[in-house]
């Protein structure tokens, strides 16, 4: 019992993390067909942007600070400027695919100019344990699991109750309509890249002090958050958020009662079956398109 | 029926070239619309019926030509521009955001509102002149049925109180009730003033509520007469009006 809600805990705190990686994704997509292969790097980047201003003896919270403004110029208003925006032109595959090129390019180039080494990174939430039903519980994952959660419903009130949130909407709903209105489509079109860049470089300091801050840790959060988007149903927050919490509980308990070694296959076989029985996922709305 | 033809027209369209890419789809398209009229434009497919409204509103770039909105050029003007002059258009097919309630829907059309503006209040007169839109406000405009779904777009286009109204196919795939309704508040609303410039493949029933008909043909406007004239008028009955002049509609 004590064992299972550790992994339950250290599942959901996992899972909250895709939630916040896997809601970027289906922002991209439903306001710019932007599938964004490059999101797992874009969780791995904003970590290095804070240890570089820690590295120039910034204190923490500044270092975060900076590493947040960095993430939203760079991760953001320039990934849409110099990527999206030309690329979307010739199609959202093209641009699918250039998307994995920066994804390289990004990870080498952290590689490179940093380190190949795993970096500790510090953690802006404390540790220790506390006790819950016999139970020894990490603060660290019920932190994370909180924080990550408080800004899900804060950017879901932001969407659902604000006139700007609501105009975002629109123009993820219906873009030439919302154009039609006076909308200014293009403003909320930046703001989402805006939002998803935000997301990221919190993911980022928070997955960051548990996971080391590598340039390749990406990888796996990357994939984990797609896969959590799509078995969500790519077009919903709501889905993103589900398919992220479930895919981090399944995969802390596969890899304690299953094994370690399949640890990697589950979160796909949980793809295949939802591709196979519930293909708009589990929250999702079928999409029609003329191809 | 309206004022004298001399008036000042609200909306005046000249020599018009617009398309899409290498196309030119409007080749010196001219027409005026009188105020507090009904005006309603026919012409065969590929005409640029929907094309002149597009390039009205500033949607598609007019590369010659002018249109002027009340003696006030708004050619190529954006339509935030429009929507606070005066202009609405709705356009074909379905035009609402689908998982926003009903509401939120309508409230969007305020988004271009001057500062003097209180959209709450004009969103309270719509749901009350459209209790249909009240008693639905909190659902999502999704599940309104194909007809409502076209009364939310026209209430939403009316919240900025607009002089003329451009509309395009308001009555496909409604049912023949549903017309009825949307006609008549096309109707109530020339009665207010306001005038509407109407593209409707169900050109017999458009044009019986008409003071005005245009012909377009080839991005040029072939006809523009009286609505009952056009009506009677024997090429037009053939080519566009499904049959011979004078058929029980």
């Amino acid at each position: 019992m004590a064992n299972m809600i550790n992994l339950l805990m250290a599942g959901l705190a996992t899972g909250a993390i895709y939630a916040l990686v896997a809601i970027g994704f289906t922002l991209l997509w439903q306001t710019s067909q932007t599938i964004n292969f490059a999101q797992g790097e874009f969780v791995m980047l904003p970590a290095f942007f804070v240890l570089a201003a820690l590295n120039l003896k910034a204190p923490l919270w500044l270092a975060l600070l900076i590493g947040l403004g960095a993430s939203l110029l760079v991760l953001g208003a320039l990934f849409k400027r110099a990527v999206v925006d030309p690329m979307l032109r010739h199609g959202v595959l093209p641009l699918a695919i250039c998307t994995m090129a920066l994804s390289i390019f990004l990870k080498e180039g952290v590689k490179e100019s940093y380190s190949a080494e795993a970096s500790p990174f510090p953690s802006f939430v404390p540790g220790g344990n506390v006790s819950l039903l016999g139970a020894q519980i990490s603060i660290q994952s019920v932190s994370i699991f909180v924080f990550a959660l408080v800004v899900v419903f804060a950017l879901q009130a932001f969407l659902m109750r604000t006139s700007t949130g609501r105009q975002m909407q629109a123009t993820a709903q219906n873009p030439s309509v919302a154009r039609l209105l006076g909308i200014p489509v293009e403003r909320m079109i930046l703001y989402t890249f805006l939002i998803n860049a935000g997301l990221v470089a919190l993911a980022s300091f928070l997955v960051s002090p548990v996971y080391l801050a590598k340039f390749s840790s990406g990888e796996t959060l990357g994939l984990a958050a797609f896969i959590a988007a799509i078995v969500g149903g790519f077009n919903q927050i709501r889905g993103a958020i589900a398919g992220g919490l479930l895919l981090g509980v399944v995969d802390n308990f596969a890899a304690a009662y299953v094994s370690t070694q399949y640890r990697g296959a589950v979160p796909l076989f949980l793809l295949i079956a939802v591709i196979l029985f519930r293909p708009q996922g589990l929250f999702g709305r079928a999409e029609e398109r003329t191809v | 029926m309206s004022g004298s033809k001399a008036a000042e027209p609200v909306l005046r369209v000249k020599d018009i070239v617009a398309g899409y890419g290498e196309m030119t789809i409007l080749n010196g398209t001219t027409f005026d619309v009188r105020p507090g009229t009904i005006t309603t434009v026919i012409g065969p497919n590929g005409a640029g019926k929907s094309t002149v409204f597009k390039t009205i509103f500033g949607m598609l770039k007019a590369r010659s030509g002018s249109v002027t909105f009340k003696g006030q050029d708004i050619t190529n003007a954006p339509p935030r521009r429009l929507l606070t002059l005066g202009l609405c258009y709705v356009p074909q097919g379905r035009n609402i955001f689908p998982e926003l309630s009903v509401r939120h829907n309508l409230e969007l059309g305020g988004v271009s509102a001057g500062a003097g503006v209180d959209v709450p209040a004009r969103v309270e007169a719509l749901m009350e002149r459209f209790p249909m839109l009240r008693k639905k406000s909190g659902q999502q405009a999704s599940t309104l049925s194909g007809g409502e779904q076209k009364l939310l777009e026209i209430a939403r286009s009316l919240l900025l109180d607009p002089q003329l109204m451009l509309v395009d196919e308001p009555s496909i795939g409604l049912s023949p009730l549903m017309v009825q309704e949307v006609f008549g508040i096309l109707k109530d609303l020339r009665q207010k003033g306001v005038s509407v410039l109407m593209i409707e493949q169900n050109a017999r029933s458009a044009l019986e509520i008409s003071d005005d008909g245009l012909v377009l043909e080839l991005g040029r406007t072939r006809i523009q007469d009286d609505a009952a004239r056009l009506l009677a008028d024997p090429r037009v009955g053939q080519l566009f009006l499904g049959g011979v002049v004078g058929d029980a509609a």
